[in-house]
């Protein structure tokens, strides 16, 4: 298609190929080496909770690292209540692919998976935040987010979910939606929102200094795992989440007493295009 | 404005002009059937001629059944899916719809169980599909969904954003056409807003619970519309709703028959106005 000119108003327009040569990240304390930020740290001791819709726990590409699996389940008054999956499954292969991202990225890295996705789908956001709440009271070190409300009734929930993360050391790595627009919690400022980029490499990511949306990483025509054993090809910003996140996790298996800010600062002066002062 | 007695502060006049209203809404409803099904028809088939697709399709959400309905399509191999019903949890659109995150997949017939038995039942099954959500201030209201590039093997980024932009014009007419489409929704919404119990209310007011007066006034407003004496004019509208659809050599024939009607009516007015002259 020939829409190479037209001005499309989307998040992962700062990491496209034609744009990125204006994409400079000069680090106002210096580059710093990925050997520095994570050197040989794998994600031991590191547990990444996977908000989606489940993730399978044999699938090959999650490597046995997934500990426990939560689903939300609604309640006859409609409140959401986070219980044990007893049949762990994933319902679409999308969480899985990102807990098989994580995996390859940072292989020692455990999961925790809480389903949001199930047969019923009263108040889908309340789901999704009594996920997100569960992930942070349990200490998570790393919550990948591949989805977000758009829902105004739910900014406030959210906001003071993301806040919560924060102060409780929780870091929260966010996919951020396609089309600029209302995206919770994407959007705010304490989280770590991930676009895609277009370079067909895993190991290569980009800092925006202009926010909302920080960080590009690889989500274009990604060989994932998926339902039932199987992979497939898929692209979004869905997919380059993960790949922040299993770096945030090198990182804090590292350095285990890293804040999230400080791990925000780490993933910038170790990005492709920072440059020293 | 509180709620004090029945029809608080609803002179006759003003139920009059409500009744007007609600007459010239619902003629006009029934002068465009579907206004909000044509609006998402086009945004599907500028989608098709943009990306140059086999299919693309656009499902909403039906709370009262819990599905993902497939309303309109357009593309060669779109049609089949018109009509299907896919829950909301379940595959590709099932996951854009919960997760409000737009994907593109490709080499979907690598996996014989993703979609492969949805995909079979709209007879066509794609190479790559690329899905986003449609989402209004509420939340995710539906997916839009294009089917296989006819000159390229997968979706890009930039074919998502560009859905995604497609997407949000649909979900934008949605909701404009959601508000109008329903006369006596209409009404509810306006009155519920009006009769909001304020602080000062009185016992009196309470008696009677804001909803009740809702239904009440909405019923007051729109008994018009169902009178028996209206059903000539109802099958009216609806015979020049269809008209619009004819050919402009046609809607000139019936143009010329209205001016002929129309003056034959007129001549009838005269001659009954003369007559009840003379009778005087």
């Amino acid at each position: 298609m020939s829409d190479q000119d037209l001005d499309l108003p989307a998040w992962s327009e700062p990491f496209a190929t034609r744009n990125r040569e204006g994409l400079i990240h000069i680090a106002p304390l210096g580059r710093v080496s990925r050997e520095v930020a994570w050197g040989s740290g794998d994600g031991s001791g590191i547990t990444v909770a996977i908000i989606d819709s489940g993730v399978e726990r044999n699938h090959p590409a999650v490597g046995g690292r997934l500990v426990r699996s939560m689903r939300v389940e609604v309640d006859e008054e409609g409140e959401p209540n986070v219980v044990e999956d007893v049949d762990p499954i994933d319902v679409v292969g999308h969480g899985t692919a990102c807990a098989g991202i994580i995996h390859s990225l940072a292989p020692a890295a455990e999961f925790v998976s809480i389903r949001v996705l199930g047969p019923d789908n009263r108040g889908k956001g309340a789901v999704f935040a009594a996920g997100l709440d569960w992930a942070i009271e349990q200490g998570a070190s790393v919550v990948n987010l591949s989805l977000s409300s758009k829902s105004d009734a739910l900014f406030g929930i959210f906001h003071e979910l993301a806040d919560a993360a924060y102060f409780a050391n929780v870091l929260l790595v966010s996919a951020a939606n396609n089309v600029p627009g209302k995206s919770y919690p994407s959007l705010f400022a304490s989280v770590v929102s991930v676009a895609a980029h277009d370079v067909p490499d895993p190991l290569t990511y980009f800092y925006n200094p202009s926010p909302p949306v920080e960080f590009g990483a690889f989500g274009l025509d990604v060989d994932v795992a998926w339902k039932d054993g199987k992979r497939i090809v898929a692209t979004g910003n869905s997919f380059a989440a993960p790949h922040i996140a299993g770096f945030a996790a090198r990182i804090r298996a590292r350095h285990p007493r890293i804040t999230p800010f400080e791990v925000k600062a780490l993933l910038a002066a170790t990005a492709d295009n920072a440059r020293d002062a | 404005m509180t709620p004090r007695k029945r029809h608080p502060d609803l002179s006759t006049a003003a139920l009059a002009a409500l009744r007007s209203i609600a007459l010239r809404a619902e003629g006009a409803r029934r002068l465009t059937p579907g206004a909000g099904e044509s609006v998402l028809r086009s945004v599907v088939d500028a989608t098709v001629a943009l990306f140059q697709a086999e299919a693309a399709s656009i499902a909403l959400y039906d709370a009262s059944t819990d599905r993902l309905v497939f309303r309109v399509a357009a593309g060669d191999q779109g049609q089949g899916v018109v009509g299907l019903a896919v829950p909301p949890d379940q595959g590709l659109v099932g996951y854009v719809y919960t997760s409000g995150q737009a994907l593109a997949i490709s080499d979907v017939r690598a996996d014989p169980r993703f979609g492969r038995a949805f995909a079979e039942s709209t007879q066509y099954v794609p190479r790559s599909i690329v899905a986003v959500p449609l989402a209004d201030d509420h939340g995710t209201i539906g997916v839009l969904e294009v089917l296989d590039k006819r000159d390229e093997a997968a979706f890009s980024l930039r074919d998502i954003e560009l859905a995604s932009v497609f997407a949000r014009q649909a979900a934008v007419a949605i909701s404009a056409t959601r508000v109008e489409r329903d006369v006596s929704a209409l009404l509810t919404s306006v009155f519920s807003g009006l009769l909001q119990p304020t602080d000062g209310d009185d016992a009196e007011a309470r008696t009677t619970s804001p909803a009740a007066l809702v239904d009440e006034l909405v019923a007051a407003a729109t008994a018009e519309l169902g009178r028996e004496d209206l059903s000539h004019l109802w099958a009216l509208v609806e015979q020049v709703a269809r008209v619009r659809a004819a050919a402009p050599d046609q809607l000139a024939l019936v143009a010329d028959l209205l001016a002929v009607l129309a003056g034959h009516a007129e001549h009838d007015r005269a001659a009954r106005f003369g007559r009840q002259r003379r009778s005087r």
